[in-house]
């Protein structure tokens, strides 16, 4: 087994130290620190969503490997900085009004980072004012909302109106969330929409005009 | 134990009982745009947080649960009202009472503190039970016949709020847990199982116990969910409330897809299963309680 499956292993059961580990051998043999996020620590976190939609694992599963990624991504971080390579990205993510659920939107978070998006995370219940605010201030390319409840969806909507209406160049708009399907994204006109934290890195760079 | 709260004991060994259904949704069929704090309405709107109270007493609800799922200091917080946990949870508790009278009997609601103990979120147990406690009292001084510590997921959570109202002086105490289906049978979204979670509130001191919500479950769930509870119980009387079916959004409205009468020919089963209070959650209204009525009252 290559060290990058033994990485995935490692994120899928939440062991830190092992994560970590892994992480600075792989870096120390050569591997890119994107080939680490990209064949390590996103194929690992893929089978944790996978495991908790099917009911196997419960939050808690959920939340040990999260964090055994953000300790990885703590590593790599500064390394991309480093080695010159500059975010040409800049992306905004929150979790709409009314809703508190940040797990999966810190996911994606972190999947964004990890393929060098400098990212803005305004945290959760975000006002639409709040978006488009942040918006024109990093001069976004991306705006990300997330919501997992029946009860915000309008407000999900309501943000991407507003965000439409203001007419910003180049802003584009990618929406997700448990209750999300891509029927409804069509519906109140986001420009993507993705079902996990896996292809949001794909989905914002087909977005952004890259070919992912 | 006041006399009311004595003779709710006696009611619970002689009779099944009927609790109310969802008031949150119920509220924003009046108005109460969604995210937006329902606990205000205690004081801003008295008068509709009454209408829902009296709808589901002339259902013939022998339970009413006080609108303060959210009235921890920590929920409170980010509405602006952090500083108003005593003013809204004993206004609110006031109201229930009020309309309840000697016809019905109020629960105090006590919802999740809208945060993750640690290790697996920041939250101490000491701030937590301290912010049950503020509510809890609140709830007590404003007449609440017993406390209803509800929807939760974690059993150490469910422990620091049933200890909280032990404390504060509640001689009845009811808690529900929240149940998904999983392959290894129904799971809190912590993993805990039925029969875990209710042992733990049992050693706490709860009196009644049982489930309500639950993430995508069916009325047949509900049934084969409070057989594992009965059995969980150890004769402790078990309530449910399960959701009238699941959210939907249709045409920008929330839409439940269980009608008051299905929802209500569920109740006799969850009877028959061993429950003794029934009631609904999310999406039940005034007409599944009534609804429900006939078939446990006959
Ligand atoms: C920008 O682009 C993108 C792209 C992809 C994006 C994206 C954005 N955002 C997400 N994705 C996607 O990528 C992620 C990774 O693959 C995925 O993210 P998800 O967020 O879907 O998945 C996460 C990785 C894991 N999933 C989660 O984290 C959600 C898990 C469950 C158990 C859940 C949790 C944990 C919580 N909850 Co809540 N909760 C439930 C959930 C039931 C369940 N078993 O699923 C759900 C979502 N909750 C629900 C409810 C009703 C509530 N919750 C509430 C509270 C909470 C807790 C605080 C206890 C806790 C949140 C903790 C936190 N810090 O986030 C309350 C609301 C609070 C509020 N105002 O927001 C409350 C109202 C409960 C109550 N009565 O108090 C239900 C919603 C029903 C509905 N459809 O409306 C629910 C389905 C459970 C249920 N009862 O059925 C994808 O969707």
């Amino acid at each position: 087994m290559s060290l990058l499956t033994d990485l995935s292993i490692a994120v899928a059961a939440g062991k830190r130290p092992d994560t970590i580990r892994l992480t600075q051998e792989l870096l120390a043999g050569g591997t890119s620190p994107q080939d680490v996020v990209e064949q390590g620590l996103v194929p690992g976190m893929a089978v944790v969503g996978e495991q908790f939609r099917r009911n196997e694992i419960f939050v808690p599963e959920m939340l040990v490997a999260a964090r055994a990624m953000k300790e990885a991504l703590k590593l790599l971080e500064p390394l991309l900085a480093q080695a010159g390579i500059k975010p040409k990205y800049t992306v905004v993510i929150g979790t709409v009004q009314g809703d508190l659920h940040d797990i999966g939107k810190n996911l994606v978070s972190m999947m964004w980072k990890g393929a060098n998006f400098a990212v803005v995370d305004l945290g959760t219940n975000v006002s639409a004012e709040r978006y488009l605010a942040a918006a024109r201030e990093h001069n976004a390319h991306l705006v990300g909302l997330s919501a997992l409840l029946t009860t915000t969806m309008p407000a999900m909507k309501e943000t991407v109106r507003l965000l439409k209406a203001a007419n910003l160049p180049n802003v584009k708009i990618m929406v997700g969330g448990a209750p999300i399907t891509q029927a409804f994204a069509d519906e109140i006109g986001a420009d993507g929409y993705s079902a996990d934290a896996g292809s949001a890195v794909s989905t914002a760079l087909r977005l952004m005009g890259e070919a992912a | 134990m006041n006399a009311r709260t004595a003779l709710l004991r006696q009611e619970l060994a002689r009779r099944p009982l009927l609790c109310d259904g969802a008031t949150g949704t119920q509220l924003q069929l009046l108005g109460l745009a969604p995210g937006a704090c329902g606990e205000l309405w205690a004081v801003d709107h008295p008068e509709r947080l009454q209408q829902v109270h009296q709808a589901y007493l002339s259902a013939g609800a022998d339970l009413l649960t006080t609108n303060t799922f959210g009235g921890t200091a920590g929920v409170l917080g980010p509405h602006g009202a952090g500083g108003r946990v005593r003013e809204l949870n004993a206004a609110a508790a006031r109201l229930a009472r009020r309309i309840a009278g000697e016809r019905a009997w109020v629960l105090g609601d006590v919802g999740p503190f809208g945060g993750m103990l640690e290790p697996l979120g920041e939250s101490l147990p000491d701030d937590v039970a301290a912010a049950f406690r503020e509510q809890i009292t609140a709830l007590l001084e404003g007449g609440a016949d017993a406390i209803l510590v509800e929807t939760m997921s974690d059993p150490a959570e469910a422990v620091l709020a049933v200890a909280a109202a032990k404390a504060c002086g509640a001689a009845l105490v009811f808690v529900t847990f929240t149940f998904q289906q999983s392959p290894r049978g129904y799971r809190t979204m912590l993993g805990t199982s039925a029969a875990e979670a209710l042992a733990a509130v049992l050693a706490a001191g709860a009196d009644v116990v049982g489930a309500n919500c639950g993430t995508a479950l069916s009325l047949a769930d509900y049934e084969r969910l409070t057989a594992e509870l009965v059995a969980a119980a150890h004769g402790h009387p078990v309530i449910v409330q399960p959701n009238a079916g699941s959210p939907k959004l249709v045409d920008g409205k929330i839409c439940y897809d269980e009608s008051a009468a299905q929802f209500a020919e569920a109740a006799p089963r969850f009877l028959a299963a061993g429950a003794r209070i029934v009631g609904g959650c999310c999406g039940s209204t005034p007409a599944h309680i009534a609804a429900m009525a006939k078939l446990v009252r006959g």
